[in-house]
């Protein structure tokens, strides 16, 4: 509760603060309102020779710095923030194809024609990529189907933005110098397409060795585990968190014929 | 461990927490900055840990007839962060006077 203030304050402030205050995110509205209050009573009753300072930009960007933040350490890490980003960048990519090709009508067809040459790289690229994949994480049997199910399904979403992406961003390269070079956007399109979708599909799956199994966030605080002289009977490498408590991945220095591969640790 | 790297408004900040200014609407006297500057500083500045904020106490806030401020302490790493920031921003030191209670 807001302790009562030894007199109110002006009729311009308290509308300030009223208006302000839907921005602060609930759990934090009681403090923000009563340091505000505190503030605003105190350049009321400044005793100074200078005027007192305008306090409404600080009001209002203190409101929406704690929104924002609020925001942020919500969605950082999540797995739905990777998808929209590389929605937002597969957007953006779309752009300057677009102006290339002259309008959206042009741009469907030519995508539609390419359509069966993408398919064809894609598959080829997605094989080649998972064949010669470095990271290797046992897969937790004892996790819920529904949770592994999860898991493939955004991966699988991962890498299909990322070879629409790259696709994007190969026509990006070629298209503006089709007309008068012909063969050579071809082969530019081609060999810039497998070296963005290798690039793109390999963070992709490091990007979900680091995540966790149950909310498939990005694992954090990464602590370096032991030593390698104990690589023999112990346990050597780094270890990753999940910041909601769910386990932590135990990433070998050295593979080990006792432990190969990354483990994810699942908390009691 | 590496102090961070402030931007010369969170130095100036954190330079008059560390004179002794101790709320919001005192930096802004001090240092000149306004107020939409200061108090998301100050958020950042707590949020990096080198700064901590507490309640004066109620008793002392009615016996003076105001109401409680909450007041701003550099920390440990704050200390060491200022250190480090008046040696990228040597006049920083020159630009605040030191807080006559």
């Amino acid at each position: 509760m807001i302790p009562a203030l030894p007199s109110p304050l002006t009729r311009t402030d308290c509308l300030l603060l009223a208006a302000t205050q839907r921005l602060v995110p609930i759990a934090e509205r009681e403090e923000w309102l009563r340091s505000w209050q505190a503030e605003l009573w105190h350049r009321s009753h400044q005793r100074c020779a200078h005027p007192a300072p305008d306090l409404f930009f600080g009001v209002l960007q203190d409101a929406l710095w704690l929104r924002t933040e609020t925001v942020s350490r919500t969605l950082t890490g999540t797995p739905s923030l990777c998808i929209l980003l590389l929605v937002s960048l597969l957007l953006l990519a779309t752009i300057p194809a677009i102006i290339a090709v002259g309008s959206l009508h042009a741009f469907t067809v030519v995508a539609f024609a390419n359509l069966p040459r993408i398919a064809a790289e894609s598959s080829l690229i997605v094989f080649v990529s998972l064949a010669t994949a470095v990271t290797s994480l046992e897969e937790n049997l004892s996790s819920p189907h529904r949770l592994r199910f999860r898991a493939r399904l955004f991966l699988i979403a991962k890498m299909a933005l990322i070879l629409l992406l790259s696709w994007m961003l190969t026509a990006d390269l070629a298209w503006p110098i089709h007309s008068f070079l012909p063969f050579t956007a071809l082969i530019l399109q081609s060999l810039s397409f497998v070296l963005f979708s290798l690039l793109g599909l390999r963070w992709s799956s490091l990007d979900s060795a680091l995540r966790c199994q149950h909310c498939l966030c990005s694992l954090a605080s990464p602590a370096r585990v032991g030593r390698p002289s104990w690589n023999f009977l112990e346990f050597n490498g780094t270890e990753l968190v999940c910041n909601h408590g769910h386990g932590h991945l135990s990433i070998p220095e050295i593979e080990t014929s006792w432990r190969q591969s990354s483990v994810w640790v699942p908390a009691d | 461990m590496k102090p961070p790297r402030l931007s010369h408004s969170a130095a100036l900040i954190l330079k008059a927490l560390s004179l002794g200014y101790c709320f919001g609407f005192d930096i802004m006297e001090a240092t000149g900055l306004p107020s939409g500057t200061v108090y998301p500083a100050l958020r950042r500045l707590e949020r990096d840990e080198l700064v901590v904020s507490r309640w004066e106490s109620e008793a002392d806030a009615v016996a003076a007839q105001r109401p409680a401020r909450r007041y701003h302490e550099i920390t440990h790493s704050g200390k060491a962060a200022i250190l480090a920031a008046t040696e990228r921003y040597p006049l920083l030191a020159r630009l605040l006077p030191e807080k006559h209670v």
